[in-house]
């Protein structure tokens, strides 16, 4: 089949998918998720503030056609204004995304050039004392939970050493990257690596075993040489495919270090969305991540048929 | 079974499991746990932890001793009830109040029940002892886990078989409902399920994590049964007449237990984790319930204050077990895939 | 109803100061929220966070003195306390001249100054149902013809700004007429609120639909960057009026001291201030602690951490760090839905079985526990500098868990075989206690826990998201609660409507409907405040108590510490903020 049927067809399958992620949101946070009226209309509201302020939120419609609204925003790729600030809700992506990503990519390098380079020495030295310890020592790492770690790193950390600020976030992108997203990128690799380490052990290993590793080998090639090109070369396909599909989960999943460390990140701004009933922002986050995750995916497919042709993309 | 039948995969995995030293350690420990578990669930230990035994933020015993005395708990007499100004209205009680005073005087002196300085691992702000909720904690985040765990892998297990197994729209729709799943964001997910399950309890939680859960093994699974069901001994088993469930059931699914198992053991050990999260974002246990989440959360401002044993004791605890399941979980991995060799 | 309470006690205030030029270093405060703002429109505004900020971006007519303590209203726009005639109800306001709004593009370059027409387009915008305004409350059937133009702005969709009304006049340029319906001695507090802002309608209009990002006021700050939930910058309004420093101190020797040090300065001295969101108490505090900030509210659980008793601990007074702590304007009550099917009613065993409830809660435990000693006992529905209090009032509902339990044994709720209660008909009994999914709200529960197992009966929990619980509220579908408030403007009555009938369904959260207190309480609104009107407080009080409607538990006590370097901070009852009040002595102040 060739690429762009291919994309076509891929493309077209998003469609259900999204629905049905359009669909579970709507009735869900339409069912149960509370209404901003109560809060918006303040301390000393009447029912007929209530239902002035329903109606002006749309949400007295019948639920059809709230639902052709949302599904018409997300054709036109507008959310309109959040209901409790009145500010747009593309610009409020537009703000977050930034934050989010200072923290996202450096710690998917890190994570991934760490995760990688440990699990080939441990898998060349498989079965050793080293690999033992090392992958006890993950182990350890994985089992303590993100907040203790953020609680007591913080702490020590920022706190009785110094070495870090405590917390913030400022407009200059070095000073973010040198000096604010240190302390929350290093502590949350402390959870996200060892897993990582585990995988890709796992995919180096499965290489290994392999007929050509051990062609190669014959052939007189240095241990060193096997493992750096030979096994990394196939091994990336699954690491790449894993990277790539994690990405869309960790833009939200930071929320905690947001919190901790005060940066503007979307995980953040989608707690307080959910507090204040925010359902603009609620419906694009939905929106905007869902296909973030079906266009990782995709890449993830295209990329592994581009590092191993004997993929088929069907 | 005749003595020189070829032992069956299980034995080979215990066998091979046997000569892992870790992986009995692991093992050993994970038993441990279980069997506190056993002893908290029954009743037999850890029973009153809602008792307040030691004064508020009590010390480890094995702490110098540097109590704040402002920290020591003031038990206070109850003040008598005073006849006030009832600025010319009517009690509404004044009969039954009349009648309650008549008989027996209220205000006698309640009694004072002494509170121990110490703790063995501390006491929290109430002086509930730490070692106590941290036995009963490990109670309800284990349960939590397993219970949860055995869900989504339940959950998983059978919609993957029922996707690989059959294929064609079976397997589109389970597929579509995996994307659907998967392309949510997690966080909003919990929120949504949190809010449709109206009644918090333990029960919530598991909930929440098991219909949170079951993607991962689903996408496996599934994998195993689209490559089981070609095999000579399904098409076999189809010949001789056997219902699709019960090739479904019977004569794949012992086949794909090793990853299965996998799974169920990497769900409790990740369910264990959410936990603390779904605590910090409010949907945790109810306050008459102790887990561990529920305790480094409490824990949360503790340490800086300078009461750090209840994030300890429970952040221990829970790396321990963690950290035994993991490893158990690897042991078993290699036990069961013989194609892994080192 | 919002917990204000909570909010106030995180108003986390702290500073980095920078470096600036060498010649004349920048003043900045750097400052945090604990919850995220909502937006700059101050017609919209609900919450205290907000309206801090929006203190410092518009005037309102009135405000109250920094140091005069109980608080004092003062002019602000206005050029003096205005006239008041006809029993309270003709009101009028004299403008200052010279007052110009903060620059913007809308004004295209030129200077605009405050005028009477802009006071009366700001008070008609309240009750423009498009704006939805929270607090329209204060205005709302009060001037004699603004109603009748909401209601046909409801029917035409459409605020006709331009009519003229008997209730507004702008008698010339600077003089304003307000002609209220009835008496209202609180109609200047009202004039006070930062919500009351003025605005100009060029800006509204020009920015309709995004006025919450384009705020344009009069005051000593202008907003210059704002990301939402999570930064704003103020700098200093170029346009703002010479003002000078010159409050009375009077005879309190801390007021004295501020006074001596901030006298016939320029208002503002800062030249900036930067405000940072941070939700998790924790890194506010360790902020501060760092010294990389000015100020900081001291959540209650880490009270014990900067305090000793009333007083700073040492290690930090010797750092210089001073201690501003007041008792809130505020109080936190336990309130039980009196429609309830299970806890309301009449009959003297539900007013046994609410009665018993509160007497069951150890306020003493609950201060020592979960406040750290940062709240007070008080039982009365006025707290403390709000016009009407009592620090003498005695609870008939103390704590008190053996009179309740015979109160209870007396009335027929017997024990079941499992221990717990039953009704008097033998049915089982369970109290739902209602709060929100915070950690805070935990501890409450704890606390309620506690308080239910003293009297064996069986206790239920329902967590709700916090504008769920707000609907279920209004709606009286919760069953027992602890609610705060705060007040809005310190008199009594701010709190006295808590429990008057016709609020049921707003913010009457017991849902309390009767007529022998509605009567009472009527008869307040007529008199301003005096020993009659507290005559009449004393008996609402009580009544409240007598039927088991609520229980007032406690006020708390805000600390606010700030570094040595911050001049001329003591903390305002009512003021949101006081920026604009304070200076920085740069010598003293790190550089980063």
């Amino acid at each position: 089949m060739n690429l762009g049927a291919f994309l076509i067809r891929r493309l077209w399958q998003m469609v259900p998918t999204m629905l049905g992620v359009v669909l579970l949101v709507f009735f869900l946070f339409n069912w149960v998720g509370g209404d901003p009226a109560y809060i918006l209309a303040g301390k000393m509201a009447n029912p007929a503030d209530i239902a002035n302020i329903r109606h002006q939120l749309g949400i007295d419609r019948p639920l059809w056609e709230q639902l052709l609204i949302f599904v018409r925003q997300i054709v036109t790729g507008d959310f309109g204004n959040s209901w409790a600030t009145q500010e747009p809700v593309s610009a409020i992506f537009r703000s977050r995304l930034g934050p989010s990503l200072m923290l996202l990519i450096p710690m998917m390098l890190l994570e991934t050039a760490t995760a990688v380079a440990v699990a080939l020495a441990v898998a060349a030295w498989r079965g050793s004392t080293l690999d033992r310890a090392l992958m006890a020592a993950s182990t350890v790492m994985m089992s303590i939970s993100l907040l203790v770690y953020i609680i007591v790193g913080q702490y020590v950390f920022a706190y009785l050493l110094g070495w870090f600020p405590v917390k913030g976030w400022s407009d200059d992108f070095w000073r973010n990257l040198t000096t604010y997203a240190v302390l929350p990128v290093l502590l949350g690799l402390m959870v996200s690596i060892a897993p990582s380490v585990r995988l890709y052990r796992t995919f180096v290993l499965d290489e290994i075993g392999q007929d050509y590793v051990r062609t190669a080998r014959a052939k007189g090639l240095s241990e060193v040489r096997v493992l750096l090109v030979h096994v990394l070369r196939n091994a990336a396909i699954p690491i790449v495919t894993n990277v790539l599909m994690g990405l869309p989960a960790l833009l939200t999943g930071a929320f905690l270090l947001e919190r901790f460390f005060a940066i503007p990140g979307i995980g953040r701004e989608i707690i307080l969305a959910v507090e204040r009933s925010d359902f603009p922002i609620i419906k694009a986050a939905t929106v905007y991540v869902a296909m973030a995750t079906m266009l990782a995916n995709l890449l993830g497919d295209l990329l592994y048929h581009w590092l191993d042709p004997r993929v088929h993309l069907e | 079974m005749p003595p020189n039948a070829s032992p069956g995969l299980w034995t080979l995995a215990w066998r091979r499991l046997k000569r892992d030293r870790v992986g009995m350690i692991s093992l050993a420990v994970v038993v441990a746990y279980l069997c506190m578990v056993f002893l908290a669930f029954g009743g037999w230990i850890a029973k009153d932890w809602t008792r307040e035994v030691g004064v508020n933020y009590a010390p480890p015993v094995f702490l110098p001793d540097d109590q704040d005395p402002t920290a020591v708990a003031l038990v206070k007499p109850v003040a008598q009830p005073d006849q006030v100004d009832l600025y010319g209205l009517q009690d509404p009680l004044a009969r039954q109040l009349a009648q309650i005073r008549a008989h027996d005087p209220v205000g006698a002196q309640q009694p004072i029940v002494a509170r121990r300085l110490t703790l063995p691992l501390g006491g929290d702000k109430w002086g509930h002892d730490v070692l106590t909720k941290v036995i009963k904690g490990s109670e309800t985040s284990i349960l939590v886990g397993l219970v949860a765990a055995i869900l989504a892998t339940a959950l998983g297990t059978l919609m993957g078989a029922l996707a690989g197994y059959f294929g064609r729209w079976v397997d589109d729709s389970f597929n579509w409902l995996y994307g659907v799943f998967t392309a949510i964001p997690y966080l909003l997910l919990i929120f949504a399920i949190a809010a449709v399950l109206q009644q918090k309890g333990v029960s919530t939680i598991i909930l929440i994590l098991g219909l949170t859960g079951w993607t991962g093994v689903f996408r496996l699974v599934r994998a195993e049964y689209l490559k089981h069901k070609s095999r000579e001994y399904v098409l076999a088993a189809g010949a001789m007449g056997a219902s699709h469930a019960r090739r479904m059931f019977i004569h794949i699914l012992p086949n794909t237990s090793h990853v299965i198992l996998v799974q169920l053991s990497q769900n409790v050990v990740g369910f264990i984790k959410s936990e603390v999260i779904l605590s910090f974002l409010g949907f945790g246990v109810p306050v008459d319930v102790v887990s561990w989440g529920s305790m480094l959360n409490e824990a949360q401002n503790e340490l800086i204050l300078g009461k750090w044993w209840q994030l300890a004791a429970a952040g221990t605890a829970m790396a321990i077990l963690v950290t035994a399941f993991s490893l158990l979980t690897d042991a078993l991995r290699d036990a069961l895939d013989p194609k892994l060799k080192y | 109803m919002i917990n204000h309470m909570g909010r106030l006690l995180f108003i986390l205030l702290l500073a980095v100061p920078l470096t600036g030029v060498a010649a004349a270093p920048e003043k900045v405060l750097h400052l945090a929220l604990s919850a995220a703002e909502t937006g700059f429109d101050p017609v919209m505004t609900s919450d205290l966070n907000t309206a801090s900020i929006e203190q410092q971006l518009f005037e309102s007519l009135l405000t109250y003195d920094y140091l005069a303590r109980p608080a004092k209203l003062v002019p602000r726009l206005a050029a003096d306390m205005p006239t008041v005639t006809d029993h309270g109800r003709t009101w009028v306001f004299r403008l200052k001249h010279g007052v110009y709004f903060a620059p913007d593009p809308v004004f295209k370059g030129a200077k605009r100054e405050v005028v009477a027409q802009d006071v009366i387009y700001t008070l008609m915008r309240f009750m423009d149902p498009k704006n939805r305004s929270p607090y329209k409350f204060l205005v709302e059937g009060k001037i004699i013809g603004l109603d009748e133009l909401a209601a046909a702005a409801r029917r035409s969709g459409h605020f006709d700004y331009d009519a003229k009304i008997p209730g507004l006049e702008a008698l010339d340029r600077y003089t304003l007429r307000v002609r209220l319906k009835t008496t209202d001695y609180n109609f200047a507090h009202a004039m006070a609120q930062p919500m009351y802002g003025i605005v100009a309608r060029e800006v509204i209009e020009a920015y309709a639909g995004d006025t919450a990002s384009h705020p344009v006021g009069t005051g000593p700050y202008h907003l210059v960057r704002w990301v939402r939930s999570s930064r704003m910058v103020l700098e200093r309004n170029p346009y703002f009026r010479h003002e000078t420093w010159n409050f009375d101190p009077g005879n309190d020797p801390d007021s004295q001291h501020i006074a001596a040090l901030m006298r016939g300065k320029t208002i503002p001295q800062i030249d900036r201030i930067d405000i940072q969101v941070i939700e998790e108490p924790q890194s506010a505090w360790l902020s501060f602690g760092k010294g990389e900030l000015d100020m900081v509210g001291l959540a209650g659980q880490f009270a014990p951490l900067a305090l000793q008793g009333d007083h700073l601990r040492s290690k930090y007074a010797a750092r210089g760090i001073r201690l501003d702590r007041i008792s809130d304007p505020s109080i936190a009550y336990y309130f039980i839905n009196q429609q309830d099917p299970v806890l309301g009613g009449m009959s003297p065993e539900k007013i046994a079985l609410r009665r018993a409830i509160f007497m069951a809660q150890n306020d003493e435990e609950m201060i020592r526990v979960i406040h750290k000693g940062q709240a007070v006992r008080n039982a009365y529905p006025i707290p403390a500098g709000v016009a009407g209090a009592d620090p003498d009032y005695r609870s008939v509902l103390d704590y008190n868990p053996e009179l309740a339990n015979r109160l209870l044994d007396q009335t027929g709720y017997a024990r079941g075989p499992d221990g717990y209660r039953r009704m008097p008909d033998g049915s089982p009994l369970a109290v739902r206690y209602t709060s929100s999914l915070s950690s805070q709200d935990r501890e409450l529960d704890e606390m309620m826990k506690k308080a239910l197992d003293r009297l064996s009966i069986r206790f239920e929990s329902e967590k709700l998201k916090f504008p769920d619980m707000l609907r279920a509220e209004r709606q009286c579908r919760v069953q027992i609660r602890l609610s705060a408030w705060i007040a809005d403007y310190p008199d009594g009555d701010n709190f006295m409507q808590l429990w008057y009938g016709p609020h049921t369904h707003e913010n009457n959260a017991s849902c309390y409907q009767d007529p022998q207190w509605d009567r009472l309480y009527e008869r307040t609104l007529t008199l301003p405040d005096s020993p009659q009107r507290n005559v009449l407080y004393h008996q609402l009080a009580r009544m409240l108590e007598l039927k088991g409607v609520t229980k007032v538990s406690t006020t708390h006590i805000r600390n606010v510490l700030s570094q040595p370097w911050v001049l001329g901070f003591k903390a305002h009852p009512i003021l949101p903020s006081v920026w604009a009040y304070l200076d920085i002595d740069t010598a003293r102040a790190p550089r980063e």
